[in-house]
């Protein structure tokens, strides 16, 4: 069945109008395919080492900070081409303690953009191998429709901590 | 002939997706609504054999579009489905309440979306 659910992100992001029709796309894929309605897609700015917030969805930019997280090593996979993905704990209280993916946007060979997914809906235990292939899909597939002609990184300055 | 099913979602994607389900693997034939108005009046001129309705949707919602589609003689026996992100008892209960027939959670699993309809279609 996931074949269903990758043709039908493919379809959905392929048609994108424009940069805010590809946002809207990535978070309808979010909440029907991955189950989570807490998003947030960061720009990465190579030359100064930072991420910019491009866009978030159902959590405040304050908890957008959670790219912390993923620390140096983490951080480098992500900016490398891997997904980074947490594993689920189930809280006490019965609560999903925050689950989180992190994507990479890949665009010629590098990673422009990085696509965090955090909390997921009560009745979503966890991502599993359907989940990772449809990563994978907006990994490579998203930063047309998301960046169109300015999806080309711009010429790299190594920094620290962000290297290929 | 294939039986008919209106589905309702202001998402392109949930569309796609529950299209293709319905349509390619199971072989309904589909009509689409992009919110609870327009759901109430295609559920008028198409006279589906079952609705799959989103809840959370511009214009009217599908607690909504289940009320006034109970409310008119054509469209009272249609199943409905709702697809909701939320699955709390209270949440539903509201479901229920105007007047939809059963649910299904986001993210919503294409074998268990196929064998619920198929329960209320009689297959």
């Amino acid at each position: 069945m996931n074949d269903v659910r990758l043709r039908a992100a493919r379809k959905r992001l392929a048609e994108s109008r424009d940069q805010e029709d590809a946002i809207e796309g990535l978070r309808e894929i979010a909440a029907n395919f991955l189950g989570s309605e807490e998003i947030g897609l960061f720009r990465i700015d190579r030359s100064t080492a930072t991420f910019k917030v491009l866009w978030s969805f159902g959590i405040d930019v304050e908890k957008c900070d959670l790219l912390k997280a993923l620390g140096d090593s983490g951080m480098r996979r992500v900016i490398s081409g891997e997904c980074h993905v947490e594993l689920v704990a189930r809280e006490h209280s019965g609560a999903m303690a925050m689950a989180q993916a992190f994507v990479p946007i890949r665009f010629a060979n590098q990673t422009i953009a990085i696509l965090a997914i955090f909390r997921l809906l009560p009745q979503k235990l966890g991502f599993d191998g359907s989940d990772k292939e449809l990563f994978k899909l907006l990994s490579e597939e998203a930063a047309k429709p998301l960046f169109g002609a300015t999806a080309h990184p711009k010429p790299v300055i190594e920094a620290p901590g962000m290297g290929t | 002939m294939a039986k008919k099913i209106l589905v309702v979602d202001d998402s392109k994607t949930a569309l796609l997706m529950e299209r293709e389900i319905l349509e390619k693997r199971a072989a309904y034939q589909c009509v689409t609504a992009a919110d609870g108005q327009e759901a109430v009046e295609k559920a008028q001129q198409e006279r589906p054999d079952l609705v799959l309705m989103d809840v959370v949707m511009p214009r009217m919602n599908g607690f909504e579009a289940c009320k006034m589609m109970r409310q008119h003689p054509n469209t009272r026996e249609i199943p409905i489905v709702l697809v909701t992100t939320r699955g709390e008892e209270a949440y539903m209960e509201a479901g229920f309440q105007s007047g939809c027939n059963d649910y299904i959670t986001k993210p919503v699993d294409g074998a268990e979306l196929v064998a619920l309809v198929q329960s209320y279609l009689g297959e």
